[in-house]
């Protein structure tokens, strides 16, 4: 079955001749389930990106309109419910693929010289994968989105100096309102995932050229 | 690196692979169809409340409760900093001969505390 696969993309694309690293480049002899960790999170990356484009098409980034696009969405629109929480889900386990695989690279010591700028790649994007947790939450607009976001926010204003003007950054204003919710969905759909799409390239770039570190 | 193996992703490895990515797939899917998401009463200004964040902020939500006052710029912003340096730099906390053990300890401190942090905030807060 996949054998079929690789020969029928191949000869479309003929991609196995500029790319030979890729599929037949060689590995360590022992390898685990645990060296899957990172493309179970890139997977569930490709689904929150998926899902996070069909939101796109109904969600309503204003103050006004945002709550009821997403009531709209879940009781009305067909599917939508299952969108959105295929959105979630793929979201949270993103992150626990991605703390998972973290560890794996830790324990086989991973991260050492040639790959130490590798594991930052890795680390910044896990930073920016909290980033669009962070800024996701706000977005369906009720109660504990808003009041999350005020306490989440607010805790930028205690910094030494630059405390308030932090916080008017972030919001957009002095309070959490209709100009917050269109910064945060600009950073949750074009900011960060295009920032994370770079890392990704980066990442995966030099997953490939460097090779597999052979674990312990 | 390349060619220090006797294998190669495909065909010995890309099976397995196939497989894994399969499971992830899956366990999205069936975490999905078992727990959607509500929606929360709508926005409220009059009835402000200490809402709970996703449970990968929980140690955060748990850290500021232990500073309040002037010193919460401790746990607000210096802390959970020194917690992104110590994670993205983890290749250079590993140098030199003892490299490796203040590695493992940095990182299992790491993980601790935040460990410790979560699970007190989701049985105790």
């Amino acid at each position: 079955m996949i054998d079929f696969i690789i020969r029928l993309l191949d000869r479309w694309f003929k991609l196995r001749e500029p790319h030979r690293n890729f599929l037949s480049r060689a590995l360590p002899e022992k390898l685990n389930p645990a060296y899957c960790l990172g493309g179970m999170a890139f997977t569930a990356f490709l689904l929150s990106a998926a899902t996070g484009l069909l939101l796109s098409i109904y969600y309503v980034p204003s103050g006004k309109e945002a709550y009821q696009s997403i009531v709209m969405l879940h009781n009305r629109i067909w599917l939508g419910w299952l969108v959105q929480s295929v959105h979630k889900w793929s979201a949270n386990l993103l992150i626990v693929f991605t703390l998972l695989h973290a560890a794996r690279v830790f324990i086989h010591k991973a991260y050492r010289p040639p790959r130490e700028l590798n594991w930052m790649a890795g680390a910044l994007g896990f930073v920016l994968i909290m980033v669009s947790g962070f800024t996701g939450y706000l977005l369906p607009w009720d109660q504990r989105a808003y009041w999350a976001t005020v306490v989440g926010t607010g805790m930028a204003g205690k910094t030494p100096g630059a405390g308030g003007f932090l916080v008017r950054l972030l919001r957009g204003g002095p309070e959490v309102g209709s100009a917050t919710l269109l910064r945060f969905y600009s950073l949750h759909t074009l900011w960060v995932p295009f920032m994370l799409l770079m890392i990704f390239w980066a990442h995966f770039h030099m997953v490939k050229r460097q090779g597999i570190s052979g674990g312990m | 690196m390349i060619g220090n193996g006797k294998k190669s992703l495909y065909p010995d490895y890309l099976p397995y692979v196939a497989a894994a990515l399969l499971l992830a797939v899956e366990a999205i899917l069936a975490m999905a169809l078992l727990f959607p998401p509500s929606i929360g009463p709508a926005i409220d200004l009059a009835s402000p409340y200490q809402p709970r964040p996703e449970w990968y902020f929980l140690w955060l939500y748990q850290l500021l409760r232990y500073f309040p006052g002037r010193s919460a710029v401790l746990g607000t912003v210096l802390i959970p900093l020194l917690f992104i340096l110590v994670f993205i730099f983890m290749p250079y906390i590993d140098r030199g001969k003892n490299g490796r053990k203040i590695a493992v300890l940095a990182g299992s401190a790491l993980f601790a505390v935040v460990a410790a942090l979560t699970l007190m905030a989701v049985f105790f807060t």
